[in-house]
């Protein structure tokens, strides 16, 4: 074992260059796979950590106000398996104004001493102080309207008055559900200043939230409640297990990325080694017969070549592991920042453990093939001949060249791709993986384009949207109708209704000129108005188990006692509460319940419409009742960087194959010293050498792209179709333009042939003389 | 060394010397040689190993460069030639025959014959191709043409490496141990083959210590310890066989 172990040291030694660039690359997907399996293991703990550290509540009730008294929370407080509660809460729906938006918000009375269960974490400014009038806002204020510390927010009373109250801070809590669009941002405020606000205590809403023993048992604790008050005293309830998921969302969304990243990294990873070690032993085949003449047995040439790149394996992962860890708080910065808190997951034994054994078999599996055949190598045959002779026919490739008439140069660079299919293959695919990459980076920038330019894709049919809260429908309507620049309207309501199996979600009561907006329809129709056929998103149907065609029955929330069904005639893409939203005529809502009126209206602008006029008309003053809001243009940051992400990604990818169009060409080139010193004593110029040897990169540059391309559009496709359907949203419009498309072509044929202009540089230099002598 | 009044002087080599140094040994293969060959002339040059006959022979052909003196074939003067250069003139001027062949595997032996004319660039291919198939006929290899390198003989490969070497009319014909590889009886036909190229006036100069080999040559020089030591008319292969002896 020493003389191996002597052989091992040797081999790297004699190839710095090329056993550099395998660690290198080792390196890379071990810090990939490390980042993408810490991020799996550690993808709630940001958010964990913090529910705890708040002592958060596990679920939260909202009560029915009319059906519930004091009692009943002391006797629901006492219910076994319930730890802590934060005792009965009060909360009024209001609308305020942040600057010259209104919003309908949740006021929440909370004491200036932080409570024992679900604290609020202040991320900027401070708590409430006892006797102030003054507001915490709750931290999506600032997400969704930038508002900060000191800004004031101006709120209305019950009396309709208005009122200016300085905000003091920006808190997060931990049990408030951030995706669910029905659940308006929060403030808290003292109990207090509510009352002072809205005296009517009987107009204020109750809920409580409840710290379990057993976290996973919400579901259980509801029907026990339920069944201890004998009533449906429990209006909805929100479980931490949900508001844990909205949280995580992005996070799981890089978990997908990364590890779909991490998977090509691996697998770029095994092409380098396969077809490196696949090339050191062709041309070390003649010293393969020697060390067998001299008595290495079969196994000890395995454990040679195993053992020089398990050795790489052994030195490239554990700095793999500590680039990954240290790289690793950063798909996790998305929740952590939210929750203020910073997170670094920590190292783990489980995680070690993986990530080692995970690219040391990726080793022993990319060297066994090559190593093997070495081993089994003939020894007469391997020191009389070199090298195993490489595949001896004319291929088809050259010889189409031949008669396509390409230079003879061109011709020879052709011919070497097809001389050794294998090692083409690996390198071919390892380029391909970088395409790939590029491609899902490209289409997702592509599609992202299509729907900035066509928000009715999104289902964003309309161009501005209007809001009113004392002004009528009429005079809203005779507004609209006469405002210049608006060229058709129509008008909203949401409704929360339920199932009759307990299902509860919202839905879109619209009327008005809806023929004038684009609505995309995915399957079936849109609904006739004034009937009993409603449209519906895929999340709801996914949710449901229903398809168009279907029949469904719900209760609007107030009225339970009078079920209506409805008829789903096509499906349309919903961008909000995961697609989990029905869309009906308004008119026939309204049969049901005489209170369903628009309170949101959508406009559809003429294309010379000056929004800063339409703004001026319908909301003259900053306290004027009615608001306007432009659909917004500007990208999420969240996808901007999503998109930088993968373009980083997609250049690891690229620089992976760029190693190994390195080493391959670097060992072909060494393998073929004496083909090219043959070349050279019959005429071949440097340059010609150098354009020999690039033109098997350019060629393998070029099949990439020819495989990559189609093959990187369908994967994205696929993936952007079933995260479409995960999230409700429906069939998705993948795009992909020439424009990317075509300037990736000789991108990458310059970037495969930028991998081999060394190897090309030494080929052309090389020495005669010394390769013939070497004969 | 005299000629002749009137007779063309091709090859012209000048005090050449050559050094190689590896890390702190210090070799010199070639100490001073100086040496005329006439164009249609037929050499052979001999002597022991590492007398520096292939080296002699390498910088004849350009395929190094010398460390001092100078070689110059016709117009060209070799050792003021750069790379690109020098692989111009080798693949325009010079056809070089090897011990071992060195054809290319994967190409037919159509395709190995016209290589250098197709690098070359300077002839159609129609043209090229007529020459190869003629060049394989003239050498009795025609039938051949579209078989690999692997599927023939020692003897048809080295004819092989004479079309190559032939393909672009070189000035000049560098043979290093033509018959170094094969069996008495191919190395007959190449040596024939050889003769016949010095009958249509192609200037040879062949590298062997096989006194068979070197007694179809017009002239023979002898080389010892990087010097040149002796001549004498080709022809009689028992007085080569002693001269070459007595050199020890």
């Amino acid at each position: 074992m020493n003389a191996v172990w002597q052989k091992i040291k040797a081999d790297i030694i004699s190839r710095p260059l090329i056993s550099i660039l395998i660690t290198v690359t080792i390196v890379t997907s071990s810090a990939l796979l490390t980042l993408a399996l810490a991020t799996l293991m550690n993808i709630s703990a940001p958010y964990d950590q913090s529910f705890e550290e708040l002592n958060g509540a596990h679920v939260w009730l909202h009560f029915d106000r009319a059906k519930i008294g004091l009692r009943d929370i002391e006797r629901i407080e006492a219910l076994p398996g319930i730890v802590a509660s934060t005792g009965l809460r009060y909360h009024v729906q209001s609308r305020a104004r942040i600057r010259d938006t209104r919003v309908w918000t949740s006021l929440r009375a909370t004491s200036p001493e932080a409570p024992s269960v679900n604290r609020l974490l202040i991320q900027e400014g401070r708590h409430l102080a006892p006797h102030q009038t003054e507001l915490l806002a709750s931290k999506d204020l600032d997400d969704l309207y930038r508002l900060s510390v000191g800004e004031t927010i101006r709120l209305t009373r019950s009396d309709g008055k208005e009122i200016d109250l300085p905000v003091i801070g920006l808190a997060y809590n931990p049990m408030w559900d951030t995706y669910r669009n029905s659940q308006p941002p929060y403030i808290y405020l003292s109990k207090e200043l509510l009352r002072e606000l809205f005296p009517d205590e009987s107009t204020w809403g109750w809920s409580m939230g409840l710290r379990l023993e057993d976290p996973e048992s919400v579901e259980e604790m509801v029907t026990q409640i339920e069944t201890l008050l004998h009533s449906d005293v429990v209006e909805s309830y929100t479980d931490w297990r949900d508001v844990r998921d909205s949280a995580l969302f992005g996070a799981k969304l890089n978990f997908v990325f990364l590890g779909a990243f991490s998977s090509f990294a691996i697998l770029a990873t095994v092409l380098v080694i396969a077809s490196s070690i696949s090339s050191i032993v062709l041309s070390q085949f003649r010293q393969i017969g020697i060390l067998k003449a001299i008595g290495f047995t079969q196994g000890q040439i395995l454990w040679l070549y195993l053992g020089q790149y398990l050795l790489l394996s052994l030195i490239g992962s554990p700095l793999g592991l500590l680039l990954g860890l240290a790289l690793s708080p950063l798909p996790l910065k998305s929740v952590a920042v939210s929750l203020s808190t910073t997170f670094h997951p920590p190292l783990n034994g489980l995680l070690v453990l993986l990530v080692m054994g995970l690219i040391s078999g990726m080793v022993i599996l990319a060297t066994l093939g090559a190593a093997y055949r070495g081993a089994r190598a003939n020894i007469i045959r391997s020191i009389a001949i070199g090298a195993e002779p490489p595949r001896k026919k004319t291929s088809w490739g050259t010889r189409a060249a031949t008669r396509l008439g390409l230079p003879m140069v061109l011709i020879l660079g052709l011919n070497e791709v097809f001389a050794r299919p294998f090692r083409s293959l690996m390198t071919g695919l390892n380029l391909t993986l970088g395409v790939i990459g590029i491609v899902f980076g490209l289409t997702l920038n592509d599609t992202l384009d299509t729907y900035r330019a066509d928000p009715s894709l999104l289902g964003i049919v309309y161009d501005a949207a209007v809001t009113r809260d004392r002004t009528s429908d009429r005079k809203t309507r005779h507004l609209l109708e006469h405002v210049p620049g608006v060229e058709a309207f129509y008008g909203e309501h949401m409704i929360d209704v339920e199932t009759i199996q307990g299902q509860s979600f919202q839905m879109r009561a619209v009327e008005g000129d809806l023929a004038a907006f684009p609505f995309r329809i995915s399957e079936g129709r849109f609904f006739q108005p004034n009937t009993h056929e409603a449209i519906a998103g895929r999340g709801l149907l996914d949710w449901l188990g229903l398809k168009v065609g279907d029949e469904l029955t719900i209760t609007f929330q107030d009225k339970e006692n009078r079920p209506v069904s409805w008829r789903i005639v096509g499906e349309y893409p919903e961008p909000v509460n995961m697609g989990q939203m029905l869309m009906v005529s308004l008119p026939t809502a309204a049969r049901w319940d005489r209170q369903v009126e628009p309170h949101t209206y959508f406009l559809k602008l003429t294309p010379d419409c000056d929004t800063a006029q339409l703004k001026q008309y319908l909301a003259p003053r900053p306290d004027a009742d009615l608001n306007v809001r432009l659909v917004g243009e500007a990208l999420p940051d969240a996808v901007f960087y999503l998109q930088l992400a993968i373009f980083a990604l997609a250049a690891i990818l690229i620089g992976i194959a760029l190693v190994n169009v390195f080493n391959t060409s670097l060992l072909a080139m060494q393998e073929k010293v004496r083909t090219i010193g043959v070349l050279k004593t019959v005429g071949m110029t440097p340059a010609q050498v150098m354009i020999m040897i690039n033109t098997t990169a350019a060629f393998l540059g070029l099949a990439a792209t020819g495989v990559g391309i189609p093959l990187g559009f369908t994967l994205t496709k696929s993936l952007l179709a079933s995260l479409s359907v995960t999230y409700g949203f429906g069939k998705v419009n993948v795009a992909l333009g020439l424009f990317y498309v075509l300037p990736l072509i000789p991108l990458m044929v310059v970037i495969s042939m930028v991998g081999s202009i060394i190897p090309g540089q030494r080929a052309a230099q090389l020495s005669i003389v010394k390769v013939l002598r070497n004969e | 060394m005299n000629w002749p009044f009137g007779m063309d002087i091709l090859v012209k080599i000048n005090d050449l010397k050559k050094v190689y140094q590896t890390g702190a040994v210090i070799y010199e293969a070639l100490k001073g040689v100086s040496l005329d060959i006439a164009r249609g002339d037929f050499v052979a040059i001999m002597g022991h190993s590492g007398s520096g006959k292939s080296t002699l022979l390498n910088l004849i052909g350009g395929l190094d460069q010398p460390t001092a003196g100078s070689v110059r074939i016709g117009e060209y003067v070799l050792n003021e030639m750069n790379e690109t250069a020098l692989a111009k003139f080798r693949r325009a001027h010079v056809g070089f025959v090897f011990q071992f062949f060195n054809l290319i595997d994967n190409l037919t032996v159509q395709a190995n014959v016209e290589l250098p004319a197709l690098l070359a660039g300077k002839k159609d291919k129609k043209t090229i191709r007529n020459d190869s198939s003629e060049l394989l006929d003239g050498l009795g290899i025609a039938a051949q043409a579209q078989k690999h390198p692997w599927e023939l003989s020692g003897g048809e490969q080295q004819r092989v490496a004479i079309a190559r070497a032939l393909i672009n009319n070189p000035t000049l014909l560098l043979a290093d141990e033509p018959t170094g590889n094969l069996d008495s009886a191919s190395s007959q036909d190449v040596l024939a083959i050889l003769s016949k190229c010095h009958q249509w006036e192609q200037t040879i100069l062949m590298v062997t210590h096989d006194p068979l080999a070197a007694a179809i040559a017009h002239r023979i020089l002898f080389i010892h310890d990087g010097r040149i030591v002796g001549t004498m008319p080709g022809g009689d292969a028992r007085a080569i066989a002693q001269r070459l002896t007595d050199l020890r």
